[in-house]
């Protein structure tokens, strides 16, 4: 067919804007699919805003209905692009159809004109042409397969010989580790020690006793007020808080002698609130811990009494920092970095970290954190080179800046009644409450779970964990030790009774105290050697202290002085 | 009224060479808006996750496509390549081939969408052979074995008139652009590694990466990954220049086309009687697959001709060791082809050096209850597995270069031109620029 010039004019023209508009169109498909691939809809910054506000109130309707509008208008505008994408397909083909048909149109009216070189091809050189052409490109393929078998190599970690490193990476991270997780022998100053990490200094602690016949019991004195807060010690100086006939106390004790120093009412302050909100019967007032330096004692009560005394019994400063209410009534226990007091506040009306001046009590900061009151406590850990304040919270498992406040990274963790702390070791952080599950993660804003088991999952009492591994006990009475860095269940023991209190490691054993007052020691191994098991000869849920070869046990009523006699 | 019927005539006859086009038009409208019917009804909000325990009935699928069709699939297949070889060599008809491709892009394309097909083919039967537990379905067998015997006895057939890949691109590809013979050698040993490590993926049970990267499947369904139909539709407007990009530059099972084809009893012919060496056809082929004549006058010494003729003989084996070296250092890279090696790797780097394993399936790794070591074994056996198998693909394409080397000292006399039986689509475009052919057929 010999069209016209007129008409291969205009198929010229269409066949133009054809390619020009399947080009458009595909450029457009391809940057909608990388949008489609990168976007996710749901973490639109409004929605994750108007979320967190409806966490801060989950009772307010209309943000509610607000979340929900806004998800639903985010989800449309996804599927209305996925929709404009697929409509590209078809605008796609149909320009390409165009396109080629009006080509094929001009090319139909030009009959194909033969045309040959004026010299008839040399074989000879055309195939030595052929030949070098062939073998460069053997040549640059292989080149080009060597080079990525190096690169891709390097990337892509092999098997055997990546394990061999890891194990020697290990090495240096334990050795680094234990420098870090080390704790002194003298002090103890926070719920479970140093860091609140659950692992105390020292040697030579005596593994059996019997609070029935006197066998390696110091010495043993009641204690006045009744709480469920451990002891902690700094010095020769012990102190434990309770309540007695409605007034909060701050005792301190002589730790040798086992004689009350001088005891410090939280109740008589200016401000001080006397009123007792609802806990759960077993718990009480005296639920949190007393937190300690070398100069002075605070404490924290379950009204948000909070006072500061120093070592002579002289109060500093007491403020209530508002009535915390939650269902089973306020349990963080305290924390001091440097001269800051770490208070974890925990209400169903808001739930914030809050750091105080530990020499006025001014509040120096405070940051809201979003979800649900727990009843864990805080941890102060050292990871990536940097102390933070790590806080098993529901939904997120937090880390703040001890000095400032403000939140490092904040990692989905775990949902329900939260009341176990978290346990680190120099690389993770790991957390757990029944109900859920055990979960090790990796901290810091790329961190992310690394491993999580649900098999044994206490409710109350905290695990521990060493660079090696990682120990908890239930309130099933399970005591489980596993893999710290893989999560392997090395071992697990049935005792007979519950564990409120929280296994120590402290001298290579693990210390672990039931509710009837028994200590069980076992190894502190990826193998389960009990080496004890001690009678207080009173039921117990407070944690162990541990200081100069004489373990502090608190039972119901009486504080107990454990040292080899 | 005559001169009105002459003018009728005369518009039928130039209409009747754009109707194969026209027909390739109206199915993929028709197939376009039939998909968009369904899709319509597909366009729904995401099914909800309930929170009340409610459970969603199980999907239903549709009834698999009883065995009879798919032995029908392999009668048309037979009687498709048949007519085609009938087309190329005895009836000399390229408006045949064409038609053929036109019936094969509706039926193996558009219909059948694209599956089964024998370039896939290769996969199925390389995961046969090399897995007890996998059990090759009959028609992917005949799929992969009935071409290659076609191509055997009567070359490319089945890229000329059957391969619904090749059948797109042969309606689409009309205004053919030459590659430098540079470009061209590298571009046409693609094939044979495409070839390799798709047999060496699906052996190991990687990857069916040929299906997973057809560019024209998702033309044929407009259900599969955008990305690819992108790709698709950019390959074909190429293809308008660059003739049958797919087949010449990718196509897998055109390399084994390519070998078997070099030894077909029967191939097309470029002229119907004795060639005259006219060289009108000299330049013709957009594929570059016609061998002139060569009546040895110009030679070179023979010394250099068996000094070269020994160096590449001695090659082939070293090539071969080569290859095999090459790809078996090769194999751990490789190996990252499998979902599997990538979740171990990945979960092995969030442990070693704390880089969080974020993909999804390293979420649902951890959801699984699947130890570490158990992937971490699957990874060691599958890597096990790579290093069986890539020095034989390093051998096989070792030797595929040694032998095409080898081939280009080898010189025999030629009386006449005659397509490269290798490269040659047998798609019949010159015929027409054979002046005894125009002679006959007037």
């Amino acid at each position: 067919m010999k069209l016209s010039d007129k008409d291969i004019k205009i198929l010229s023209g269409v066949s133009q804007v054809a390619a020009v508009f399947t080009l458009i169109v595909a450029v457009t498909m391809i940057l909608g699919l990388i949008q489609l691939k990168v976007v996710n809809p749901l973490d639109s910054p409004s929605l994750a805003l108007i979320k967190e506000q409806y966490d801060r109130d989950p009772s307010e309707k209309n943000i509610a209905e607000e979340v929900r509008a806004m998800d639903l208008l985010a989800r449309r505008a996804y599927f209305s692009s996925r929709w404009q994408v697929e409509t590209g397909s078809y605008l796609l083909i149909a320009g390409a159809l165009i396109f080629v048909l009006t080509r094929r149109l001009i090319a139909g009216s030009e009959k194909p004109e033969p045309a040959f070189a004026s010299e008839k091809p040399d074989i000879i050189s055309q195939k030595k042409k052929y030949r070098v052409y062939l073998i460069s490109a053997a040549t640059i393929i292989t080149v080009i397969a060597i080079i990525s078998s190096f690169v891709l190599r390097g990337s892509l970690p092999e098997t055997g010989v990546k394990i061999r490193e890891a194990g020697q990476n290990t090495k240096e991270v334990k050795n680094a580790g234990t420098d870090a997780l080390m704790a002194g022998s003298t002090n103890f100053p926070f719920f479970r020690g140093e860091g609140s990490r659950g692992i105390a200094g020292g040697t030579g602690y005596p593994v059996e006793w019997n609070g029935n016949d006197g066998k390696n019991i110091k010495w043993k004195i009641p204690v006045p007020g009744h709480g469920k807060n451990s002891p902690v010690i700094w010095g020769n100086k012990l102190f434990l808080t309770g309540i007695r006939a409605g007034t909060l106390e701050v005792y301190c004790i002589d730790k040798i002698k086992g004689e009350i120093i001088w005891t410090a009412s939280a109740s008589d302050f200016p401000g001080a609130s006397k009123e007792i909100p609802d806990s759960d019967p077993e718990a009480g007032m005296a639920v949190p811990t007393a937190a300690v330096n070398g100069e002075v004692v605070c404490a924290i009560f379950g009204n948000g009494n909070l006072v500061c005394f120093d070592f002579d019994g002289k109060r500093l400063w007491a403020k209530n920092i508002g009535v915390p209410k939650s269902a089973y009534g306020y349990a963080a226990s305290l924390l001091i970095y440097d001269k800051i007091l770490i208070v974890q506040y925990d209400s169903d009306a808001k739930i914030a970290i809050k750091g105080f001046d530990l020499s006025s009590g001014d509040q120096k900061w405070e940051t809201p954190r979003t979800g649900r009151p727990v009843w864990a406590s805080p941890v102060l850990a050292s990871l990536d080179g940097q102390t933070q304040v790590i806080i098993n919270g529901n939904p997120n498992v937090s880390s703040y800046d001890p000095e400032t406040g403000a939140e490092l990274w904040s990692q989905p963790g775990l949902s329900g009644d939260v009341a176990p702390s978290p346990a680190v070791n120099s690389r993770f952080v790991y957390v757990v409450t029944d109900y859920a599950k055990l979960m090790a993660l990796k901290p810091g804003k790329t961190g992310s779970e690394v491993w999580s088991d649900n098999t044994f999952t206490p409710d109350a009492s905290s695990p521990v964990a060493n660079d090696q591994f990682l120990f908890l006990t239930t309130g099933a009475g399970d005591a489980a030790c596993y893999n710290a860095e893989k999560g392997d269940t090395l071992w697990s023991h049935v005792f007979d009774n519950p564990f409120y209190a929280s296994p120590i490691i402290c001298d290579d054993k693990l210390w672990m105290l039931d509710r009837s007052g028994i200590m069980y020691v076992a190894s502190a191994s990826g193998k389960f050697t009990l080496l004890a098991e001690s009678p207080l000869g009173e039921s117990s849920d407070s944690s162990p202290a541990f200081s100069d070869g004489r373990i502090y046990l608190r039972g119901k009523d009486n504080l107990y002085c454990i040292a080899k006699d | 009224m005559a001169n009105k019927i002459f003018l009728f005539r005369n518009n039928f006859r130039v209409l009747k060479k754009y109707i194969p086009y026209l027909l390739v038009a109206v199915f993929l409208i028709w197939h376009s808006v039939i998909f968009a019917q369904e899709r319509q009804q597909q366009q729904r909000f995401p099914r909800p996750e309930f929170e009340s325990g409610y459970q969603t009935p199980t999907h239903q699928l549709l009834n698999q496509r009883g065995p009879m069709w798919e032995y029908a699939d392999v009668a048309v297949l037979i009687a498709a390549l048949s007519l085609t070889s009938w087309f190329a060599i005895k009836k000399r008809s390229r408006k045949g081939i064409l038609w053929m491709s036109v019936f094969s892009l509706a039926y193996f394309g558009f219909y059948r969408q694209g599956c089964i097909c024998s370039v896939g083919s290769v996969q199925n039967i390389s995961l046969a052979l090399f897995n007890n537990n996998y059990s090759v379905p009959l028609s992917a067998i005949l799929f992969f074995i009935i071409p290659l015997i076609f191509a055997l006895l009567y070359g490319r057939v089945f890229c000329a008139g059957v391969c619904p890949l090749g059948a797109i691109q042969e309606l689409t590809g009309f205004r053919p652009v030459r590659i430098h013979k540079s470009v061209e050698a590298v571009l046409a040993s693609i094939p044979f590694i495409y070839l390799g490590l798709s047999v060496l993926f699906a052996a190991t049970q990687s990857q069916f990466i040929i299906c997973r990267y057809d560019p024209f499947v998702g033309i044929f369904r407009l259900n599969a990954p955008f990305t690819m139909i992108i790709f698709g539709v950019l390959l074909l407007v190429a293809g308008i220049f660059v003739n049958r990009p797919y087949c010449r530059y990718l196509c897998p099972y055109g390399a084994l086309q390519n070998i078997f084809s070099r030894f077909s009893g029967k191939h097309l012919t470029i002229t119907p009687a004795e060639c005259t060496n006219c060289r009108l056809c000299e330049e013709c082929c957009p594929y570059d697959a016609i061998l002139p004549s060569d009546d040895l006058k110009k030679t070179e010494p023979k010394e250099i001709t068996r000094k070269r003729f020994i160096l590449y003989l001695v090659l082939i084996p070293i090539m071969t060791i080569a290859g095999a070296i090459l790809l078996y250092n090769l194999s751990p890279a490789l190996s990252a082809v499998n979902s599997n090696v990538r979740l171990a790797r990945e979960i092995r780097l969030e442990k070693e050096k704390g880089v969080p394993a974020l993909s999804k399936s390293a979420a649902a790794f951890k959801e699984s209850g699947k130890t570490e070591e158990q992937l971490f074994s699957e990874e060691s056996v599958i890597l096990g597995r790579f290093r069986k198998g890539t020095p034989w693909v390093g051998m096989f394409l070792g030797l595929s270069l040694g032998a095409g080397l080898f081939s280009m000292t080898i010189r025999k006399t030629r009386t006449e031109y005659k397509p490269d039986q290798g490269k040659c689509f047998s798609c019949g475009k010159c015929f027409e620029y054979c002046p005894i052919e125009s002679k006959i057929s007037k």
